[in-house]
């Protein structure tokens, strides 16, 4: 990697290692109050007291793990599945088959996210794996129409033709005709699924949905403490400026490693 | 000809589609724990009370048959009464949807102007400084949820410079139809919050065109100007028009937070409502409609990619 | 909705012609008191179920908008002799032997088709939640009297038995009992009514024009008119109340009160007890370790009340004493408050073999602050050595599983202002039930009293509701609002607007 890369690199891995270590710096109790509400901060509470009186800095510093784990999670299953899927039906020649395939995973993208989000939380209150598994539910419809697009413009290049016409197996044409080309779109459709599951995992957490009070979920900390912007920011400001930091470090991340491979992108667009 | 049979059978497994999911979502809606009875009800109702209410709202007869009965209604265009205001599921549905698509298609022209323009210049000259300050920016909207995203808009006209509304208060009798100036908000949250991913993608597409042997063939043969532009998008535009169309579908259900912090009456701040208070029918109606809309939506996405795809094709071999 | 406008026009016309004549207070019925006028935009909840209906109404709105445009039977009033102030009900009668109540009805009031209101609305209006099959909180009538014996030997005599000789039935009757035209089955904006006000236009979910019924028989409203607007989030409608886009909003928490309260021009204001909602945390006696009061008393004892008041409430919560009814005239203040003990709770687990016990509290976001006071509360529980957790439940999934909310061993619940005899949930405690029967039914107000406050002493010392604070509902108005009274729902039928 580059310096600039590295440089890219830094706001991401800090809020990764803040969130994931979080939890573990935590001096005192992050549920019990140390003072009134929305105090400013001073000596022994850095960062004042949210909407219960309870130490900012420690809801902080226990709030990110279960968001970056259950956007991880999503991420990584909707990925796969959706790299599986996709591949698959952009280059079978079983039109029925991946058509049937790819009616279901419509089918799958009409049932609104919010439904599904609702339903089950409402179906196993408070439990943070289902939100999980609901984000990357939500998400693989999206990741194989992407996937399967780009797949699809990339085999049916002469490259590729002629790769099929010599008869080469299919792993090696998915390995040496589609995954060079296919790679930077699925970065950055992965990258874009894993914004967009922090996103959702923290509107989850600012709907009241996976584990509730008194968990810390720094998109719950924003929806609780927003009527005390006035009085003490800070517990909205830190958890909104770290989801930001977040999203945008990855997906800067992710441009970056995208732009290296681009200038080794095989073949693609349709010659004439 | 070939195109319009493959539409017939897209709209085909769009109504099976509807129909599986109408039934995932009444079974669903069913074993979820408590029912409207509960709702309605109150924690001070007595035991015979509760019993008669379960008889009025029809929840004493087993769950086929009243799937049964809804089903047999909505062969006749009747979606049934919602359970906790008596109302006509359809009257409701169609107010909520018009107040959602009253925000969501200024946000989605919106999206697709600014998306189309920008990624397109932004992607041919890849590298430029218009690329890099389009880079950034989308990169911030991208990394602000939406509830980000409409706080901050919040704060900024409501508190420091009030020149828009803040809550979509409409008189009664009118709609939000006819009311711009309470649109323009939450339209623009959403549109801030759709338009990064779309550019993106579409920049991104555009230049790996600009990129190929295909692009410069076309340079070399002399092709210019809007047409090499119109050349360059109709091959790069397919990824592009499935992300727009898959996210547009998505902020339709999906821009409840947008919906709740604006007070526009849309269909994902009320089917949050319709869950809460286990309004069985209501959730049918309104999950029904988003799906079908959603997938209209889908449809058209992949009717423009075909369209754009066969333009090409033809275009190729001409 | 034309004919309307022409009578709102005639109202200001009538209104200016007055001017003069009116004073500010308490002007004698039928006649205006004009200076103010003006159009009142309000803020409730509301939402898609908003209803003309009141009797299905699931929501503050509804009976706002409800008892501005109805004129009720009677209503509370603690402060008065009887207990209540009468409103379309002149006065009610009580036999001596409590077993049948006799209501008088006001002499020329009438609905706005012109109909003179008479026994049989009155008789009507009482047994219309049976009939229309109204919600079960508007039930409280038909459980304790027999409507269908029920007579109207006059057109202004109403004579009603009671299922069982009770004493609080003039409390029961006006409670939340408005007056509708006999035979009103259907709600719409024209269907006749005798309330302050008229309904101009309503869409659901969205706005409802309130107009001033010139034919109004009581005190005028000074108001022009009233827009009630619906603005189901809390944010929301705080926000509409900063930019002007309203002028009064209710329903907030307690921490948007207090950001509130700095800001200029705008004031809060809450409503005071008997007007506050009861918050119990029930222990379910069936299940151990709460079969022993020794557990229950020391649950009681743990919980550090002022920190809820003040963290949670920003102090505008009243302080609980684990009993209900706080406010009305049989609460028995003379019982000593609860202090927080943390180490008597402690000796009093060990005590009952119960030190370290594992227990869940089940609670959601039914009420301002009802999940934080159970986040204290599960945080009070561990400093006394409790394994306590708290399990949150979405919105609306408290009470919708109703069976599974009963069986839950530590649960919070709410219950509206309301007194405590006649909602006492009987089966628990034998000795408590037969003293709140007599509490209900003995001949003398004293017997009562004295039975009342014997079953609150016993409720206090053994019973299994830990109740640490009365929640108000809490509103807020900018500047030149004035007259809002903050009963059970808000009432904004005496609201002057100055600017």
């Amino acid at each position: 990697m580059t310096a600039r890369q590295w440089v890219a690199a830094v706001p991401a891995t800090l809020v990764l290692l803040l969130a994931l270590t979080g939890p573990w710096l935590v001096g005192g109790s992050t549920s019990t109050p140390v003072g009134g509400p929305f105090q400013p901060p001073e000596s022994g509470i850095p960062l004042g007291t949210d909407v219960l009186g309870r130490d900012v800095l420690a809801r902080v510093l226990a709030g990110g793990r279960t968001l970056v784990l259950q956007a991880a999670a999503a991420t990584v299953l909707g990925s796969v599945i959706g790299m599986c899927v996709g591949v698959w039906a952009g280059m079978t020649h079983h039109a029925r088959t991946s058509g049937a395939v790819l009616r279901v995973v419509d089918g799958i993208a009409a049932v609104p996210a919010l439904l599904l989000l609702l339903l089950l939380a409402a179906g196993l209150p408070g439990n943070d794996t289902v939100v999980a598994v609901a984000i990357a539910a939500v998400s693989v419809p999206f990741s194989v129409r992407v996937i399967r697009e780009r797949t699809h413009t990339l085999a049916t290049t002469d490259y590729a033709r002629d790769a099929e016409a010599r008869g080469e197996p299919w792993t090696a044409r998915v390995r040496f005709d589609i995954l060079p080309g296919l790679i930077p779109a699925a970065l950055a459709e992965a990258g874009i699924r894993f914004v967009a599951a922090t996103q959702l995992a923290a509107t989850a957490g600012f709907l009241g949905l996976g584990a509730g009070a008194p968990a810390a979920n720094w998109g719950r900390m924003v929806r609780e403490n927003s009527t005390g912007l006035q009085t003490n920011a800070l517990p909205v400001l830190v958890p909104a400026v770290l989801l930001v930091a977040l999203a945008i470090g990855v997906t800067a991340l992710l441009d970056r490693a995208a732009e290296t491979r681009v200038g080794g992108l095989g073949p693609i667009g349709r010659l004439a | 000809m070939r195109t319009v049979s493959w539409i017939a059978v897209r709209v085909a497994t769009c109504a099976a589609t509807l129909t599986v999911l109408s039934f995932v979502v009444f079974w669903a809606t069913e074993v979820l724990p408590g029912d409207a009875v509960g709702v309605v009800s109150g924690p001070d109702a007595t035991d015979a009370e509760r019993e008669a209410v379960r008889v009025a709202l029809g929840l004493d007869r087993p769950p086929l048959e009243r799937y049964g009965v809804w089903v047999a209604g909505l062969v006749r265009g009747d979606l049934g009464v919602s359970l906790v205001s008596g109302r006509e599921v359809a009257v409701i549905v169609v107010a909520r949807l018009g107040a959602s698509l009253a925000v969501l298609v200024p946000a989605a022209v919106g999206i697709v102007i600014l998306a189309g323009v920008l990624g397109t210049i932004a992607g041919m000259r890849a590298g430029g400084r218009l690329d890099r300050i389009l880079s950034g920016v989308t990169l911030g909207l991208i990394g602000t949820p939406d509830f980000l995203i409409a706080t901050v808009l919040l704060v900024v006209f409501a508190v420091w410079l009030p020149i828009l509304p803040a809550v979509a208060i409409v008189p009664a009798g009118q709609s939000l139809w006819q009311h711009p100036e309470l649109i323009a908000l939450p339209a623009l949250a959403l549109a801030l919050g759709g338009f990064g991913s779309t550019m993106r993608l579409l920049r991104a597409s555009v230049a790996q065109t600009v990129a190929t042997p295909f692009a410069e063939f076309a340079r070399l043969n002399g092709i210019r100007g809007p047409a090499y532009v119109r050349t360059i998008v109709a091959n790069a535009a397919p990824p592009a028009v499935h992300a727009f169309t898959v996210m547009i579908a998505g902020l339709l259900g999906g821009g409840i937070v947008v919906e709740t912090l604006f007070n526009v009456p849309g269909l994902g701040y009320e089917l949050t409502r319709a869950v809460e208070n286990r309004d069985v029918p209501l959730v049918q109606g309104l999950a029904l409609v988003l799906g079908a809309v959603v997938l209209t939506i889908l449809l058209a996405g992949d009717i423009i990619t075909r369209v754009l795809q066969q333009r090409t094709r033809r275009q190729e071999h001409s | 909705m034309v004919s309307s406008r022409k009578r709102g026009l005639a109202a200001i016309v009538a209104a200016a012609a007055m001017l003069t004549v009116a004073g500010c207070t308490a002007a004698p019925q039928g006649e205006s008191s004009p200076e103010g006028g003006g159009t009142l935009r309000a803020a409730f909840a509301g939402g898609s179920t908003e209803t003309l209906n009141y009797f299905q109404g699931p929501t503050a709105l509804d009976y706002v908008r409800a008892r501005l445009v109805h004129a009720p039977l009677c209503e509370l009033d603690p402060g008065a002799s009887d207990g209540v102030a009468y409103g379309v009900v002149e006065s009610i009668d009580v036999s001596d032997d409590l077993s049948e109540y006799t209501l008088h009805v006001r002499d020329g009031v009438s609905f706005t088709d012109g109909a003179a209101l008479t026994s049989a609305d009155v008789l009507y209006s009482l047994r219309a939640p049976v009939l229309l099959e109204g919600l079960p909180f508007t039930m409280l009538v038909a459980r304790n009297f027999d409507l269908d014996a029920a007579t109207t030997p006059d057109a202004s005599t109403v004579v009603l038995p009671t299922a069982a000789p009770i004493a609080d039935g003039r409390e029961l009757i006006c409670q939340s009992m408005l007056a509708i035209q006999d035979g009103t089955t259907e709600f719409a904006p024209d269907t006749p009514s005798s309330g302050p006000f008229t309904i101009a236009a309503f869409e659901q979910g969205q706005s409802t024009l309130l107009e001033r019924n010139p034919d109004y028989y009581g005190q005028a409203p000074s108001l022009e008119a009233i827009e009630l607007v619906s603005i189901p989030d809390g944010t929301a409608r705080v926000n509409a109340l900063r930019q002007g886009q309203v002028d009064y909003i209710s329903g907030i928490t307690p921490a948007q009160a207090q950001t509130l309260d700095g800001a200029d021009g705008l004031a809060v204001s809450t409503s005071e007890p008997p007007y506050v909602s009861y918050m119990p945390f029930t222990m379910n006696t069936a299940t151990a370790p709460f079969d022993d009061p020794r557990v229950r008393e020391a649950f009681k004892l743990a919980i550090d009340r002022q920190r809820i008041i003040d963290n949670v409430y920003y102090g505008l919560a009243s302080l609980g004493n684990d009993l209900p009814a706080l406010g009305f005239a049989s609460y028995d203040a003379s019982i000593p408050q609860r202090e927080h003990d943390p180490d008597e709770a402690r000796r009093l687990l060990e005590e009952a073999g119960a030190a370290g016990m594992s227990v869940e509290l089940t609670a959601g976001p039914e009420l301002p602050g009802m999940v934080e006071t159970a986040t204290l509360i599960v945080e009070d529980l561990q400093a006394v050595g409790v394994n306590a957790t708290l399990r949150e439940l979405p919105a609306g999934q408290l009470f919708a599983d109703y069976p599974a909310w009963l069986a839950l061993p530590f649960k919070v619940g709410y219950n509206p202002p309301a007194l405590f005899e006649p909602n006492h949930t009987p089966g628990t405690f034998p000795e408590v039930d037969a003293l709140v029967q007599t509490a209900r039914s003995a001949a003398t107000p004293e017997e009562r009293l004295t039975a009342s406050h014997e079953a609150q002493r016993l409720l206090w010392e053994e019973g299994y509701e830990l109740a640490p604070v009365f929640v108000p509902n809490i509103s807020a108005a900018r500047d030149g609002v004035t007259g809002v009274r903050e009963l059970q729902f808000p009432d904004l039928s005496q609201v002057v607007l100055t600017d």
